[in-house]
């Protein structure tokens, strides 16, 4: 069985984890997803451990990628709860290229097994050994990203809610900015704009990480969408919905003016 | 290179009674681990299931927030947590960068259960510990 696959190819939730299966599924249903490669969580361990002959057969499978990478953990867990694992294990953004994947992957293998992790494994009674593959992407530079989810998370009304800043969409899942705030009924007619207050946005650094720039003053509070990216994002519901089922939540984000589907799970927010 | 060189670990009292063979087993279960200067490596009272050895770097330990002992390269911590499942007893900052190695419980115990000579030298330094502990 084949353990480091190109993400279209992911399909053993029990190998590489729900996000990697998701976003695998996402791309054999025609949706634009960045392109990637899918680790197992055997093979993330075994990089861990520093098995010369696994990081050699990784770089050469993650080398056609080219540069920067993001690289994110796609939990394995015993009842393929991805969202369970929100927050617990790490996503490094922009590793420069496949030479310095070894170390993220360990990162990434050591915050599964991390004391906040093992803590919050105990407390919801999992106290078993963790398991994480890992999805390795492209890293976008996007103008824009965010998130959207295709059934208001608060009121369960029928409508799309559409939180988006300038930059990374790590500033609005990480809470760093007032995002954008955009409503859209299913036909496509916009209810509301409401601009944000978005003082920074996370841009990558040539050479590794990602860095908060302040965002100029007359950016701060002009909307970050037009009208037609709405439209776009709108479509784009359509189809994870069609795919996934109802109710998701989407990331997403516009680099060089194109539309990338980031990650789409079930929404897990409780209204108030 | 896989595991952590057996002579770190030849100074750690829970692997004394062990063979050089025995040794070399956990050894090669060992994972390269860093650690930024100021990172928090391991927090008192929080849960944890690693042990880890210093190949290079320092870290402060502080016990009730107060500072108790530095930690140089060849010094270990988080052994207890090997075994019993229990919380940190201290609280450990890496005062410079710092390459650890470390060994998870996962891997620990499944070599234990699977090798009863091994599990009765490690009996034999708990219990040689907990008799000097007493002792003061």
């Amino acid at each position: 069985m084949k353990e480091v696959v190109r993400l279209e190819k992911a399909r053993e939730t029990a190998l590489f984890g729900s996000k990697a299966v998701g976003l695998g599924q996402a791309m054999r249903d025609g949706l634009p997803v960045p392109p990637g490669v899918a680790l197992s969580g055997a093979v993330v361990e075994a990089v861990a451990a520093g098995k010369d002959r696994v990081i050699k057969h990784v770089e050469k499978a993650v080398h056609p990628l080219g540069g920067p990478l993001a690289v994110r953990s796609s939990a394995v867990d015993e009842d393929g709860a991805e969202a369970s694992f929100a927050g617990q294990h790490l996503t490094l953004l922009n590793v420069p290229s496949s030479e310095e994947l070894a170390s993220a992957l360990s990162e990434i293998w050591w915050s599964a097994n991390s004391d906040s992790a093992i803590s919050y494994r105990q407390r919801v009674g999992l106290f078993t050994r963790p398991s994480v593959g890992v999805v390795v992407q492209a890293l976008l530079d996007p103008e824009t990203a965010g998130v959207m989810f295709t059934q208001n998370p608060v009121t369960g009304a029928d409508e799309r809610v559409i939180e988006a800043s300038w930059g990374l969409g790590e500033a609005v899942v990480a809470g760093q900015v007032i995002p954008d705030t955009f409503r859209i009924e299913r036909s496509g007619r916009v209810l509301e704009r409401t601009p944000g207050l978005k003082k920074i946005a996370i841009r990558t650094v040539s050479g590794g990480g990602t860095v908060e720039e302040e965002v100029s003053p007359e950016l701060v509070e002009r909307l970050c969408l037009e009208d037609d990216q709405l439209g776009e994002l709108n479509r784009l519901a359509d189809r994870c919905e069609l795919v996934y089922g109802s109710a998701r939540d989407i990331e997403w984000a516009f680099a060089g003016g194109t539309l990338y589907l980031l990650q789409c799970r079930a929404v897990t927010r409780a209204g108030p | 290179m896989a595991g952590v060189p057996v002579e770190a670990l030849q100074g750690v009292p829970l692997f004394a009674g062990l063979s050089k063979h025995e040794v070399k087993q956990i050894a090669s279960l060992f994972k390269e681990r860093r650690f930024s200067e100021g990172e928090t490596v391991v927090r008192q009272g929080s849960g944890g299931a690693a042990f880890f050895v210093i190949d290079s770097g320092e870290a402060t330990v502080f016990v009730a927030g107060e500072e108790y002992t530095t930690l140089k390269p060849g010094d270990y911590f988080g052994e207890i947590a090997l075994i019993d499942e229990g919380t940190r007893m201290a609280t450990i900052t890496a005062t410079s960068d710092l390459l650890c190695y470390g060994l998870t419980y996962w891997d620990f115990r499944p070599l234990v259960e699977e090798n009863g000579a091994i599990g009765w030298k490690l009996l034999q330094s708990m219990t040689k510990m907990y008799r000097e502990a007493r002792e003061g």
